[in-house]
């Protein structure tokens, strides 16, 4: 498999995983605010620009934070690489440059959610979040199915699998990382007892509120900590995100899973081994420097597969040079 | 009981179907019995079938408008040209010594230049060509073969005479609609062509995939056969992607490959693998920026070098413009008989060059007769059909014609054959030419069959996709 195709499905994957967490954020944000009026919209939204990682751009942009100025920011802002637009832009885009390595109906999926996306504006967006936003859920999880069901599981279907699977452990620590920072500040500390909404809103925001349920009575910060970073079977949590980013390696490398074979796999190995022996209390004494430091690693393990199996290309995929695209236009066949 | 032939003409051409209203020729008589059998709901039934399937399988050009490129299926129409064996035959072995001489004259002009020598063919117009390529000259690019995938142009002309249009030996497209287009054939008329002796065409990315193995550097025992694509923003695009599936090989960009010591490599996800063949569709000008145009970012640098040295094989080989070069192309009959001592099979349409000054005197006292050709353009661009025209448009051409005379070619406006196609609910004759595919390697395969193009406009003469075309299965009888 050429390194350029495989980025490109890799790419696509960790794209449209991107567009799908930012969708259920903002979702699971809007029934929270309207269900806790009277916290402030400050509390509610700005959080949410913090786990984009988009502070500055969003504050040259938008004087406040409230909700149709943050679900704007994030859905479609043409200048926020990160917005669900841009986002399943460029999954779409990626796709489009490997057609041939996926199914006929993966392609019609990802092209169809990206006139979904594309076609509703803003407003439209605020009159009916839930039907949008469900629209993005539903369509990522649909691709999935679709790729699973139509793709061989051959080298392509792990590079989707891997992408994935690192965006979402990316995520969900981020996700854990800004809501539990602004929770924890504004609840009386983590040993507290929750009847807080803001809790339920954050399990739902990587949609573990009911797995949560079936495995713990109680609603208890520590518990949903270690449920969303280490739960085993649940799968959005980080150490099933990197469970399955290494199988994806391993079998990439044909090699066994204890025997890590290129730097990659072995800085992957070292973070879920971290993970595995975690003393939740230590993560807690310090969550955000914990967490900040995962993203750090995860961020390091993207780098090591795009040296391992990707060679650096000149320009990243999904952004042709203006050249390119005249000059392959220009292209005679006669 | 269908109606869908009431009415119809075949005017003052010839009619590929009719001999005469209501009297098809023989090859010809079992489609027009089982036609007639249909109403036009029928028809319409079939021919929704057949665009769901086009649909499906996302056979698409790209038509160069807005950024974000808008894809078309290539409109077909259902009603398939039919080619008796007798005709094929005639067209296979025309072709066949066509293309023999065409690469026996490319080899030459690159070498010895014996047929300038002997005053047949001007030096100017072969040397002073845009796509005459210097590094060329010396270079033995393995068995001697230059063009091994050519694509032909037939018309026919009133008298249903077979001739040659134009030849395209750099970067010949449409094959992988003959493909689709048999196969949606297929699915619409099922019984049909069971009984009608048609020969198969399926095994053309087979036998593409033999020449270009064939062709492979001497000492390669299994070559690495890539197919090099300008990439999604090219036109022809998925017919680059088809074909690369069909034979089930690589597809490569420019910047997949990499050049070391005088080879050429791909990066896969384990490492450099040599390429042995490359079957490009990229411009000469465009492959390689340290030997061709530097701003070319669809290249490999250090491509043509490898070339040179005889470790990669290109198809079609660089260079290879001067033998489709509209205004060379007067002069292949002459080449036929230079270099094989032959009389030509197929004839070529008259041609006048502007660049010969009593050839030009004849073409600006003519510009309403005739169709003029840019000589360095395709896909029916560049082009003036002088009856069509305005007065303005001729002058226009004038102008550029006394500019620049070595880029103009004019022929007569041809009395094209017509096919009977589905137009507005029932069958009118249109204008249609003719495309076979003719592969050389260590042999010369030729696939029967071929792209039919069909003007899909009333009176139209451009057949091309980009045009306005539409196309047509074509079936060779095997009698």
């Amino acid at each position: 498999m050429l390194s350029r195709v495989a980025e490109s499905l890799f790419w696509m994957s960790r794209y449209l995983e991107r567009a799908e967490d930012v969708a259920r954020i903002i979702a699971v944000n809007f029934q929270a605010s309207l269900d806790a009026p009277e916290i402030s919209q400050a509390l509610a939204w700005e959080p949410m620009i913090a786990i984009t990682g988009e502070r500055q751009l969003y504050a040259a942009s938008f004087e406040r934070y409230d909700q149709a100025s943050v679900t704007a920011f994030l859905t479609r802002h043409p200048e926020n690489r990160n917005a669900i637009l841009s986002c399943i832009g460029r999954a779409r885009e990626n796709a489009r440059a490997v057609r041939e390595q996926i199914s006929r109906e993966m392609w019609e999926e990802i092209n169809r959610l990206y006139h979904v996306v594309y076609g509703a504006d803003v407003d439209s967006i605020l009159r009916n979040p839930y039907d949008f936003f469900s629209q993005i859920r539903n369509g990522s999880h649909l691709f999935q199915g679709v790729t699973d069901a139509t793709m061989a599981h051959s080298e392509g279907w792990e590079f989707i699998q891997a992408g994935k699977y690192l965006e979402r452990a990316d995520k969900t620590a981020r996700i854990l990382d800004v809501k539990y920072g602004a929770l924890t500040t504004n609840t009386g500390g983590e040993g507290a007892p929750l009847g807080s909404l803001q809790w339920i809103a954050l399990l739902k925001s990587c949609s573990a509120f009911e797995p949560y349920r079936r495995s713990h009575s109680q609603l208890q910060s520590w518990r949903v900590v270690d449920f969303l970073l280490l739960d085993r079977t649940f799968p959005r949590s980080v150490a099933f995100c990197l469970e399955h980013t290494r199988r994806s390696l391993a079998r990439l490398s044909d090699s066994p899973l204890d025997r890590p074979s290129n730097a990659a796999e072995r800085l992957l190995g070292r973070l879920y081994a971290e993970l595995t022996y975690l003393d939740i209390r230590e993560a807690l004494a310090d969550l955000h420097g914990y967490l900040d430091d995962m993203e750090h690693k995860l961020n390091a393990v993207g780098e090591s597969i795009a040296q391992t199996y990707f060679v650096p290309n000149v320009l990243p995929p999904s952004v042709a040079a203006p050249s390119r695209y005249y000059e392959a236009q220009q292209q005679q066949q006669q | 009981m269908g109606d869908l032939f009431t009415g119809y003409s075949t005017g003052a051409f010839f009619d590929e179907m009719f001999a005469a209203p209501g009297q098809p020729h023989p090859h010809y008589q079992r489609l027009y019995e089982r036609l007639g059998e249909l109403s036009r709901a029928e028809y319409d039934e079939r021919l929704r079938l057949a665009d769901i399937a086009f649909l499906y399988q996302g056979i698409t050009f790209t038509v160069y408008s807005a950024q974000d490129g808008i894809e078309r299926i290539f409109p077909f129409d259902l009603v398939p040209r039919i080619i008796p064996q007798s005709e094929w035959q005639l067209i296979d072995s025309g072709l066949r010594q066509r293309v023999t001489a065409l690469n026996m004259f490319l080899y030459d002009i690159y070498h010895d230049q014996r047929i300038i020598r002997a005053g047949l063919v001007p030096a100017e117009l072969v040397l002073g060509a845009a796509s005459f390529c210097h590094q060329m000259v010396g270079v033995e690019p393995p068995g001697g073969v230059y063009i091994h995938i050519n694509g032909s142009d037939l018309v026919r002309d009133e008298h249903g005479r077979y001739m040659v249009l134009e030849d395209n030996g750099r970067s010949p497209s449409g094959v992988s609609y003959v493909l689709e287009n048999r196969a949606a054939m297929k699915r619409t008329f099922p019984r049909l062509f069971e009984r009608t002796g048609v020969l198969p065409v399926e095994h053309y990315p087979q036998a593409l995939l033999e020449t270009l193995r064939s062709v492979a550097p001497s000492g390669v025992e299994q070559p690495t056969v890539v197919l090099m694509t300008p990439g999604v923003y090219n036109s022809a695009y998925f017919e680059h992607s088809f074909l690369a599936r069909q034979m089930g090989i690589e597809l490569v960009e420019g910047r997949d490959l990499v050049a070391s010591d005088n080879r050429i490599y791909m990066r896969t996800i384990r490492g450099l693998q040599q390429v042995d063949v490359i079957y490009r569709r990229i411009d000469d000008a465009f492959l390689d920026p340290l030997a061709f145009r530097s701003d070319s970012s669809l290249g490999c640098p250090g491509l043509f070098n490898a070339y040179r040295a005889g470790n990669v094989t290109l198809a079609n080989a660089v260079g290879t413009g001067v033998a489709d070069d509209k205004a060379i192309y007067a002069f292949v009959p002459a080449m036929i008989r230079f270099y094989l001592s032959e009389e030509p099979l197929l004839d070529n349409v008259p041609t006048y060059q502007a660049s010969d000054p009593s050839d030009r005197t004849y073409i600006l006292e003519n510009l309403d007769k005739l169709v003029v050709k840019s000589v360095n353009e395709s896909g029916g661009y560049g082009m003036l059909i002088g009856p069509h025209a305005s007065d303005a448009e001729r002058a226009e051409f004038a102008t550029k014609i006394r500019a620049q005379p070595r880029s103009f070619i004019a022929q007569p406006t041809l009395a094209l054959s017509r096919h009977p196609t589905f137009v507005d609910g029932h069958f009118e004759g249109r204008h249609v030419d003719f495309r076979p595919y003719i592969l050389y390697g260590s042999e010369i395969t030729l696939v029967p069959g071929g792209l039919t193009r069909v003007a899909l406009q009333k009176d139209s003469l451009v057949v091309n996709s980009s045009q306005g075309g539409g196309s047509k299965d074509t079936w060779v009888l095997d009698e």
